[in-house]
Formats: structure tokens, C-alpha cells, sequence
């Protein structure tokens, strides 16, 4: 077999669309995700049958039915049969598989999309169920207290206080006062309003802590001058990374995210002029601790998060892929040139994905 | 290691994991018809496949379908295919003597009804093909609790079952297609 050409810096998001962040979503996942899939598509401007590989992400703890996510796969158009995965995971990661096999060199088109409803469930039960079975899944630890702890240790640890906390959350609600599909808004947001508010599991308060969302996401990518011919100004990915920690939170330094940083650097991220960032924290103390690893702050040139950011709506097993698809339209619509996304997954920022977006 | 010691590595971690959704608009106008006797599918206004229920799009063409695309469907139609369950005591089988779980293709429809009892017929002489009748319940005693958006069940409880016709079967050519 002949070596096969890298392509790995010349593979550009070509067509991206998401549904709102919705508190309770009527439809189901699949229902979600039909006309998604179709508006990505439409976008980059292709036909379904072109598409030569397609990864979506799910959850089927979510969904609340095993193999739940095989249904999902309808909103790709499965019939002919398709060249197809899924990844129990942030759409990130199927959107990181997708890219993978793009570098294989004899497919031009791949499709990747996320979603998930929170509604349904009770995330506290349901996330539980992804820590350890011995010590802490028994204890039934939810993610707000497992967040509370790690807040804790952030303001110990010297290097956020609550004001801070509260900041990240004032740039994300401001910010999301101009996204039409952000689930929380205020553009009046200040901290002195937000500090007023009480504790919900301190020193979190509501505020610092995400909704409970429904949504999916997706995103098309496309190869070389395919990429050029189907969209005027692509979004092409220098690269894209993720690398995990270990998984029991007690072993870890949660005030920072060695995962994080190591993941930017290999996605190609040399510390140089950004436009944009996109993160993934849930809650706001994460927020602080990613651009601290990305070595940005919230008063930096970069723009923080100007979706909103997870903080602003949180569909799991999209959210990540959203933040993807939001540093991939600022790239197209030309307002920045150089863009990071980031995803992550497990408890606490166990695992991290760093995605690096140019224009040409 | 005594035997002692090795009772304590053992665990018990039950998980409970409660979920609450409403049924989707299209379920839930399926399951308001079937209460009243009445069974309704989706057409796909692209391709014309009649889905039984409507999954509110067609898998096909993905594209969605919406009440206006809903029709009536008689409650007539054939067995593509069945099993005979000969009940074990497990947890929740409420069954002790062998029943059928056969799929059932309404005339006019494109997708089956899955699990469906098939009486006025020996279990023995079971064929794909039948041609079968709705033996509803009487309206108070049909229920649709059970229907999930999850694609399994439904088609809740509101039959007793499908009770063979005696009309001659259907040509093979009509069920190929449909045998799950
Ligand atoms: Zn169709």
C-alpha cells in the first residue's frame, strides 16, 4: 500500500447548524436532530449521498434507552447503507474521528453531529453512573457538588476568587444576549448583582453552574479545494487534539488542566494571537482553569466565549461540538481569523479536546 | 485469604434511573387515536411510505412529516413474522403458557406493528401472511401508559389481539420486504 499523503492541515468546516439550547425540548432526540443535519448540509451546499463518512455522538444514559443512539443515525439518511460510527461521546469526538478518517485521503466529505436531552433525566442520578463503581458512584456524587469541590480547591488554592467565578459567568450571559440560540441571556448582567445572589452548593452559586438543556448539532468538513469550491472562506483545521487524565478526581490537581494545555499544544497551538476562544466549562471556576491552561484570561484580545459558552446552554454530548461550530462561523463570516474550540468530557475536566480553526 | 475475607469484597450497588418525558406531538396524537379506537400513520410527502406510528419524519428521505401528512389506517392487515415464546420465570414475566410475538403489517402502512398477540388461530398453523383483525378492548380498559418515544411498545394496550380472519393469505410479494 502506498504511503497516504498528510492532509491533516488542509481539512476545513464547510456547514454547521445547531438547534437552540432549550430548557425542555418537546421533540425527540432524533426528531432534534432531522432538520440539523439537513440545515449543515444545505449549508455546505452538498448532497446527502456525497458524504463518504459520518460519526455522531450520544449518550444512551441520557436518552435513557440502551442502543438508543441507532435511531439517531436516521437523521443522516442511513438507507442506502452508510460508512458510518458513533462515538458514546461528546459530538466533538465524533467530530475528531470523522477528521481522522478524512486523513485517510480517499474521502473528500465527512459528516459529524451530537446531541442530547438532558430534560428527561435527573443529572445527578444519571452522572453519577461515570465515576468509579467502587467509592464514588455508590456515594451518588452529582456533578454540582463534584464542581463545588473543585471551586473549593480553585479559591484555596489562590488563584480565582468568587468575584472571578462571577465574572466568567457576567461575559458569558452578556455575550449570549446576541445568540439566538443561547438558553441564558442577560446583557444588564454585572457581578455586583450576581455576588448578591445565595450559595446553591458553595461557594457555587445558581449562576456558576449550567442549565439543564436539550440540542443537537452539526457539522460538515470537507477536503482540500472540495473545501474551496463549497464555501468561500472555510474553516480550515490546523488541528485537533484531546488527551485525558485520570479518572478518579482525588488524584488529580483540579485547580489546573495539564490535558488541556498538552492538548493545544499538539493541536498545533503555539501561545500566538487568538481571536477567538471557545471553551467548554460547564461552570464558571472551569472556565477560569481552561484559559488558565490556554494561558488567555477573560481581559485578554481574545474573544471569550462569544456564543456564551457552555455557561449560557449546555446540551451534553453536543455542547462541546457547538463550541466547535461557533469558532467555525467566525472563521466563515470573516469576523476572526484565527480561532480555538474546546470540548471536554468526564468528571471535571477529566478529558479534553482542543480544536485549532484558521482562515486561509 | 479466609472465606470470610472474601465475603466482604463483594458489593451491592443498585441503580435506580428515573426518566420523565411527555410523548412527542406526533406519539401523542397516535396515542389520543388509539384510545379512540382509531389507528393513524404518517405519509412522507417526499417518497409516499406510510409509517406506523409517524416517528414525526420519514427515515428515508429525511424529512420530517407533520400532522397534515397523518392519515386513518383500517385495523386489518397480514402477519410477516411471529415466534412462539415458551415463558421462562424470569423477573416481570407475568406468561406461563407459550404466546405469539408476531409482526403485523396493516394494509395501507409501509412499517409493522412489532409484539403483537395473534389469536383464532392453533399456534401450529401460524403463517406469515394471515390475514388478521384489531380485537380491540373495550374502550375503558385500553391503555397507552407504556408507549415510550423509544420505539419499543408502540403501540401501548389497547388490543387483546389479532385475530385471524380466515380470509385467504396474503401473496408472499406482500410481506418480503416487511418480515421484521
Ligand atoms: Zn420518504
Amino acid at each position: 500500500m502506498p504511503a497516504a499523503k498528510s492532509t491533516r492541515g488542509d481539512i476545513a468546516i464547510v456547514g454547521y447548524a445547531q438547534t437552540p439550547s432549550l430548557r425542555d425540548a418537546n421533540p425527540s432526540e432524533v426528531q432534534l436532530l432531522v432538520p440539523t443535519v439537513t440545515a449543515a448540509i444545505e449549508m455546505a451546499g452538498i448532497g446527502r449521498r456525497e458524504i463518504g463518512f459520518t460519526c455522531a455522538g450520544s449518550c444512551d444514559y441520557l436518552t435513557g434507552g440502551p442502543f438508543a443512539f441507532v435511531s439517531n443515525l436516521e437523521a443522516a439518511g442511513a438507507w442506502p447503507p452508510i460508512s458510518e460510527s458513533h462515538v458514546e461521546a461528546d459530538g466533538a469526538w465524533a467530530m475528531y474521528e470523522a477528521w481522522m478518517r478524512l486523513q485517510e485521503g480517499d474521502i473528500d466529505i465527512a459528516l459529524a453531529f451530537g446531541s442530547g436531552k438532558s430534560s428527561p433525566s435527573n443529572p445527578a442520578e444519571v452522572w453519577a453512573q461515570q465515576l468509579d463503581p467502587y467509592y464514588l458512584a455508590p456515594l451518588g456524587v452529582d456533578p454540582v457538588s463534584l464542581a463545588g469541590i473543585q471551586a473549593r480547591a480553585l479559591l484555596d488554592s489562590g488563584k480565582a476568587t468568587e468575584e472571578d467565578f462571577a465574572r466568567a459567568v457576567v461575559n458569558s450571559r452578556r455575550n449570549a444576549a446576541s445568540n439566538p440560540n443561547a438558553q441564558l441571556r442577560d446583557a444588564d448582567a454585572s457581578v455586583e448583582a450576581l455576588m448578591a445572589q445565595p450559595y446553591f452548593r458553595a461557594p457555587l452559586r445558581k449562576h456558576d453552574c449550567p442549565p439543564i438543556s436539550d440540542g443537537a448539532v452539526a457539522v460538515v468538513m470537507a477536503r482540500g479545494d472540495r473545501a474551496r469550491e463549497l464555501c468561500a472562506r472555510p474553516a480550515w483545521i490546523r488541528g485537533m487534539d484531546h488527551r485525558i487524565e485520570a479518572h478518579q478526581p482525588g488524584v488529580r490537581d483540579l485547580t489546573s488542566s495539564p490535558s488541556t494545555a498538552l492538548a493545544a499544544r499538539k493541536a498545533g497551538y503555539d501561545g500566538g494571537p487568538l481571536d477567538v476562544v471557545e471553551l467548554c466549562g460547564t461552570f464558571s471556576p472551569q472556565e477560569l482553569i481552561l484559559l488558565d491552561a490556554l494561558g488567555l484570561s477573560l481581559d485578554g484580545d481574545t474573544k471569550v466565549n462569544p456564543s456564551g459558552g457552555a455557561l449560557a446552554g449546555n446540551p451534553i454530548m453536543a455542547v462541546g461540538l457547538v463550541r466547535i461550530a461557533e469558532a467555525a462561523a467566525r472563521i466563515i463570516d470573516g469576523s476572526a481569523n484565527r480561532a480555538l474550540a474546546h470540548a471536554t468530557g468526564g468528571p471535571l475536566l477529566q478529558q479534553n479536546l482542543v480544536c485549532l480553526l484558521e482562515g486561509e | 485469604m479466609t472465606d470470610t475475607a472474601k465475603e466482604h469484597m463483594v458489593m451491592e450497588h443498585l441503580v435506580t434511573l428515573t426518566y420523565h418525558e411527555r410523548l412527542t406531538e406526533n406519539l401523542n396524537r397516535y396515542a389520543d387515536n388509539l384510545l379512540e379506537g382509531r389507528i393513524i400513520g404518517a405519509k412522507c410527502p417526499s417518497c409516499g411510505r406510510v409509517f406506523v406510528p409517524s416517528k414525526g419524519y420519514c427515515s428515508l428521505c429525511v424529512v420530517p412529516t407533520t400532522e397534515a401528512d397523518e392519515l386513518e389506517l383500517p385495523d386489518t392487515g397480514i402477519v410477516t413474522g411471529f415466534t412462539i415464546i415458551a415463558p421462562v420465570n424470569y423477573y416481570g414475566q407475568k406468561k406461563t403458557e407459550p404466546f405469539v410475538y408476531a409482526s403485523v403489517l396493516l394494509d395501507g402502512a409501509d412499517t409493522t406493528l412489532g409484539g403483537m398477540d395473534i389469536t383464532g388461530v392453533a399456534h401450529s398453523d401460524l403463517r406469515s401472511g394471515m390475514r388478521v383483525k384489531a380485537k380491540w378492548k373495550p374502550r375503558g380498559e385500553r391503555s397507552v401508559e407504556a408507549m415510550s418515544n423509544r420505539g419499543w411498545g408502540g403501540f401501548g394496550d389497547v388490543v387483546e389481539s389479532f385475530e385471524a380472519t380466515g380470509e385467504p393469505d396474503a401473496d408472499e410479494e406482500a410481506f418480503k420486504e416487511h418480515l421484521f
